[in-house]
């Protein structure tokens, strides 16, 4: 809300204090001041009134005219100028040199496109009045002396304070209000506000009221006020109401509208006025019923959803109440007499409707956000008084009330010592009760402590600790000394979640990749490539805001991918790229689940030139730190299994993917789909891992690991070759040579481990088949195993593989 | 006797001056030392030389092995000088880049999350986390901001359609499931699974329906706190802001709470910072998080007695603090992951 200081001055006597300092007090009360800007001419000492004599075209300049002008100097002036909008013998303001420009530019003497130009004739906006027509400011038809200081044309400039005000203190969004916090604060005394008019309500309209009825049948609208004013003069209105308006950015429309405009900037209480004559017998707020529409001030035609409160005459309805006005009902040029509307509404329904309706206006704002139904009458009152002074308007009567106020001022019971023991430092009960009288709260002691009663204009005041708030705003926080920090509780750990993030990102950062960062957010083409077309639709979102960021992101990897992408097109050597972050991925019950993700991706061929070749970064080794990261969440390499990874962002034949049935922990690695990383403009292929948790995994507490014993004899260790079709995979091969390995050594003596440490095709073998060859090493935790012993398991493994499995053993 | 033993040592002395492996140094070993060796055979003769000969020649034999060994020790370094020469090769030019990548690094938001993290910790606080797709109960009404309440004015979010069901944050009842617009829903999972007291941090990334700007991003990262306790008051919130403050910014920088609004906070307040070493954001007052108690209200809504336990609760943006840490002055670098622009935290 933007703050004339002007304006302020009229609530209270800030004699002495300047508008700087009124801008270091406001945000120490909670109401944040985001600019603080002049209005009005400021002070412009070398800028007078002068006459254009004549003008010719700039010599080398089209646009360019080049003017005598006659500045009340005695001699003339020559000034170069822009604009087009004048004409010999106008009047306009002109900057001599050494004027500072509101913008900060001075003026010079100087030449512009070789003509000499000693000042500079301005417009409305060069001179800080606001965007006024195109070109310079004439002020032929206000006949101002030749040589008179500009501004002695205008007032004296005020300061306009553009300040945020939070959803619980709509009491501010009237000036009154902010007037009131600031009296408090600086200890000032608020002025009395004057009103003619009579107080006093009717239940029903009188005879000269120009309406037959007024009626509430809504809910959202339990007090409604209107009053009948006739003869009224409709004009422009005077200077300072139409200086006020547009101190607070509004635009001045004719008088009747500017000055409810007026009362609500000044108290914060929208009113409406309607023009009697286009109203048909009287004024209802009632339910919208089925079907109905209204065209809205700014021209909008709308279907009415059925319930909303709408201010309706016997005919139709009329304004979207406390929203926006009608189009043909409204205060013009021709309206003679006034139905004068101030009213409650429902905060909340009047937010929800303003939403629906996609607008936001002065009066929606302020009802939203709970105005004081005490300040309703007044409200009416006041404007009242100045139509009666400004537009001529006779009072036929009282207004016409329906339903009451919805609530008055609360009294709040506040125990001895609760202010002092939520600030935990000592505060002097004087000082609390001071503080809420300076906000124009009534303190009272009471058995308990004290009673203190708040005017319903603070409705966000209501229990003992808002009064707490209340007490610090106006005592200040600075009086809060820190407290000192207690011991941390025993037995409290980082959630499971974090210490693994934490964990598997140094892990990764060891290994020399370099974390990533993208947005969750990602576009359609990106989820289809990931999760299918099916599943895709399933991670969008409802009300995205861009046509990039739509759907949810599924897997780190695409994001990592353009990563690398991006750091090649800029020749920045990418080196690798991981991310860990939360992936959402559909379910096989139709849910949604979160996981928690860690990516990696690479260049397979290195971008750097070294003088000594390392071997390139690949798909086994991409393995290997899944596996690593698997084991930092608690999931042992022995549960996971790997399959060949069809599709999506893997290339076939070259990735694989990973199951862990048990903890339901998910991932692939390998070689990225070539097509679509080369789309990216990758030449060299891209390996990339990535496996996810979901949240659920990380519950358990981790087990504190238990000591085993081990053998101190030495192992014995035995070699199979295995010979197997090539579609038989490596993991089935090896788990047939454990079953063999691990039954031969029973329980006499225990199976260490088995390692595929050869993988041949070639020559000597089948056509289709390759040779497996495995490791086996067995020990005894007791002794030496013989030979005869190790030979004899050994034949137990190669009759498992030839009988048990059907391939043959190399012998 | 003794000539001969000279002669022998003399001979040995220059035969091994051609022994260059380790096979030579054995033949040449078994030629001198051997059982059939040149000075096994001088010492065999001991056995012939009388009673009063056998000292002074035994003397002189010992002498000689003496000689010998000393030679065979030097030929010894001398092979084994040999056979690693050949093992590694040349001499390394220790100048010479390694060829290996270096160690990668962290996001500067991750460190700065971790530095934040550990200031906290040494408060006895813990680290807490929460889905970041939310009912609208756990990131509106439970924070004591119902529907239509104004305040849903100051954030403006981004919604899963209605056939969405989130494994993870199930509906109560029909409510709408959003991203999560802050980290404070993490508050409402902490106080309806945690018996207090307790203090918790909850880092995590947010979501806002914003356009794309130097200062706005479609996602951010927040890190809440909250501590509910018996008897937390406002003083306890100026002492734990206070210290975050100066382990992030230094000794040098002051606090001041600033009095705001917040639907679940009463009183609520804007933390602003003012430090000299923040560059040309220097010595003024900057707005760095939200805070306040707890409002009795929220404690009543996830369960807790607000009779019996308060609370004070902080939620401060990630990026908006590196920016200040580091004097980064576009939001977007962070999403960028341009390396020139990540390796500069490393």
């Amino acid at each position: 809300m933007k703050v004339s200081f002007q304006a302020l001055s009229r609530h209270l006597d800030l004699a002495g204090v300047t508008p700087e300092r009124v801008a270091e007090v406001l945000p120490m009360l909670g109401l944040e001041v985001e600019s603080v800007t002049t209005f009005g001419l400021a002070p412009l000492p070398l800028a007078v009134v002068a006459e254009i004599k004549s003008f010719e075209k700039h010599p080398k300049a089209d646009r360019l005219s080049v003017c005598q002008v006659d500045a009340g100097e005695g001699s003339l002036r020559q000034i170069v100028c822009g604009a087009k909008n004048f004409k010999a013998g106008d009047r306009v303001p002109v900057a001599l040199p050494g004027t500072v420009m509101p913008g900060g530019f001075e003026i010079k003497v100087s030449k512009l496109r070789d003509v000499d130009s000693a000042g500079m004739m301005c417009s409305s906006e060069e001179l800080g009045l606001g965007k006024g027509e195109d070109g310079l400011l004439i002020l032929t038809p206000r006949q101002p002396a030749v040589g008179t200081p500009l501004n002695s044309l205008y007032g004296a400039p005020d300061t306009v304070l553009e300040i945020s005000v939070t959803p619980n203190r709509g009491d501010c969004l009237g000036l009154r209000g902010v007037a009131r916090d600031l009296a408090a604060a600086l200890g000032l005394t608020l002025k009395p506000l004057t009103v003619k008019t009579a107080a006093g309500l009717a239940a029903a309209p009188a005879a000269a009221d120009a309406v037959k009825f007024v009626r509430s049948s809504s809910e959202f609208c339990p007090y409604y006020t209107l009053r009948t004013l006739k003869n009224v003069k409709v004009g422009p209105s005077p200077a300072w109401l139409r200086r006020d308006l547009e101190a607070a950015g509004l635009r001045p429309i004719n008088n009747v509208v500017d000055i409810t405009n007026w009362v609500l900037l000044e108290l914060g209480q929208p009113l409406h006025a309607f023009d009697a004559q286009k109203v048909s017998e009287g004024i209802e707020a009632r339910p919208a019923r089925e079907g109905e529409e209204i065209v809205l001030l700014d021209g909008k035609k709308v279907k009415l959803e059925p319930g909303v409160c709408v201010i309706a005459d016997a005919r139709r309805p009329l304004v979207v109440a406390g929203v926006m006005g009608g189009a043909d009902s409204g205060v013009t040029e021709a309206t003679t007499d006034v139905l004068l509307e101030a009213a409650w509404f429902r905060p909340g329904e009047i937010r929800r409707v303003a939403r629906r309706l996609g607008v936001s206006t002065d009066s929606s704002h302020r009802f939203a956000r709970d105005v004081d139904p005490a300040g309703v009458e007044l409200a009416s009152r006041l404007a009242t008084d100045l139509l009666v002074e400004l537009a001529g308007a006779q009072v036929v009567g009282l207004a016409v009330a329906v339903g009451q106020p919805p609530r008055a001022d609360v009294t709040i019971e506040l125990p001895a010592g609760y202010v002092a023991a939520k600030l935990g430092t000592p505060v002097a009960d004087a000082d609390v009760d001071a503080a809420f009288a300076r906000l124009g709260f009534t303190v009272q002691p009471s058995a308990a402590g004290t009673s203190v009663r708040v005017p319903s204009f603070r409705s966000d005041v209501t229990r003992p600790i808002d009064l707490v708030e209340e007490f610090i705003r106006i005592h200040g926080t600075d009086k809060v000394p820190a407290g000192r920090p207690i011991a941390p509780l025993p037995g409290e750990e980082d959630a499971l979640t974090s210490v693994f993030t934490r964990e598997v990102s140094a892990r990764l950062v060891g290994a020399g990749f370099t974390e990533c960062c993208h947005y969750s957010l990602r576009d359609a083409a990106e989820l289809e490539r990931t999760l299918g077309a099916d599943k895709a639709a399933l991670v969008a979102m409802d009300n995205p805001l861009t046509a990039e960021q739509t759907h949810l992101r599924a897997s780190l990897v695409p994001g990592l991918a353009g990563a690398l992408a991006l750091n090649l097109s800029v020749h920045a050597d990418p080196r690798g790229l991981f991310e860990v972050g939360t992936v959402f991925r559909p379910q096989a019950d139709g849910t949604v689940r979160e996981f928690l993700s860690v990516a990696f991706a690479i260049v397979a061929e290195p971008v750097t030139r070294s003088w000594k070749s390392r071997e390139a970064f690949d798909a086994p080794r991409a393995k290997r730190l899944l596996q690593d990261a698997a084991a930092l969440a608690g999931v042992a390499s022995v549960r996971l299994s790997f399959a060949a990874a069809t599709g999506g962002l893997w290339q076939a034949g070259h990735a694989a993917a990973l199951v862990d049935r048990g903890r339901a922990a998910e991932g692939a690695c390998g070689v990225l789909d070539l097509r679509w990383t080369r789309s990216l403009g990758l030449k060299s292929s891209v390996i990339a891992g990535e496996v996810c948790f979901p949240r659920t995994a990380f519950a358990e507490a981790r087990k504190v690991p238990r000591f085993e014993a081990f053998s101190s004899f030495p192992p014995v260790t035995k070699d199979v070759a295995v010979i197997v079709p090539v579609g038989v995979a490596a993991a089935e091969v090896e788990s047939r040579v454990r079953q063999g390995a691990s039954k031969a050594a029973g329980k006499e003596f225990a199976l260490e481990s088995v390692n595929c440490f050869d993988v041949f095709t070639g020559p000597g073998l089948p056509e289709a088949h390759r040779s497996l060859a495995f490791e086996i090493r067995w020990r005894h935790a007791a002794r030496t195993l013989t030979d005869e012993e190790t030979n004899q398991a050994l034949g137990v493994v190669i009759a498992t593989l030839e009988k048990g499995a059907g391939w043959t053993v190399r012998r | 006797m003794q000539q001969q033993l000279a002669q022998l040592v003399a001979a040995a002395t220059q035969e091994a001056s051609a022994v260059a492996t380790r096979a030579e140094l054995e033949a040449f070993k078994a030629r001198v030392v051997g059982p059939n060796g040149s000075l096994t055979q001088v010492m065999k003769g001991m056995a012939a030389l009388s009673k009063e000969e056998r000292p002074v020649v035994g003397k002189l034999i010992n002498e000689a092995k003496k000689s010998v060994e000393e030679l065979l020790a030097a030929l010894l370094v001398k092979v084994e000088n040999a056979e690693i020469a050949a093992a590694l090769g040349a001499p390394v030019d220790p100048t010479l880049p390694s060829p290996d990548a270096p160690a990668g690094s962290l996001h500067p938001l991750s460190r700065t999350r971790e530095r934040i993290l550990a200031s906290f910790r040494k408060l006895g606080f813990v680290v807490a986390e929460g889905p970041e797709v939310e009912t609208e109960w756990h990131c509106f009404d439970a924070l004591n901001t119902p529907a239509d309440h104004p305040a849903r004015d100051m954030q403006d979010t981004l919604y899963m359609p209605k056939a969405f069901r989130s494994a993870d944050a199930p509906r109560k009842a029909d409510e709408a499931i959003l991203l999560r617009t802050h980290t404070s829903s993490v508050q409402v999972r902490t106080m309806l699974s945690r018996k207090p007291p307790f203090r918790i941090v909850a880092p995590g990334r947010c979501f806002r329906r914003d356009a794309v700007d130097a200062t706005h991003s479609a996602n951010f990262h927040q890190v809440e706190g909250l501590w509910i306790d018996r008897n937390v008051t406002l003083a306890d919130l100026r002492g734990v802001l206070d210290f975050f403050v100066k382990e992030t910014f230094g000794a040098d920088a002051e606090i001041r709470l600033r009095p705001s609004f917040f639907p679940f906070t009463e009183p609520s307040f804007e933390m602003d910072l003012r430090s000299p070493n923040l560059g040309r954001l220097s010595d003024r007052w900057l707005e760095i998080m939200g805070c306040g108690l707890v409002d009795p209200k929220v404690l009543e809504l996830c369960g807790l007695d607000p009779q019996e336990w308060s609370g004070l609760a902080f939620g401060l943006g990630l990026e908006r603090i590196a920016m200040l840490v580091h004097g980064i002055d576009d939001i977007r670098h962070f999403y960028n992951n341009d390396t020139r622009f990540l390796r500069q935290f490393a």
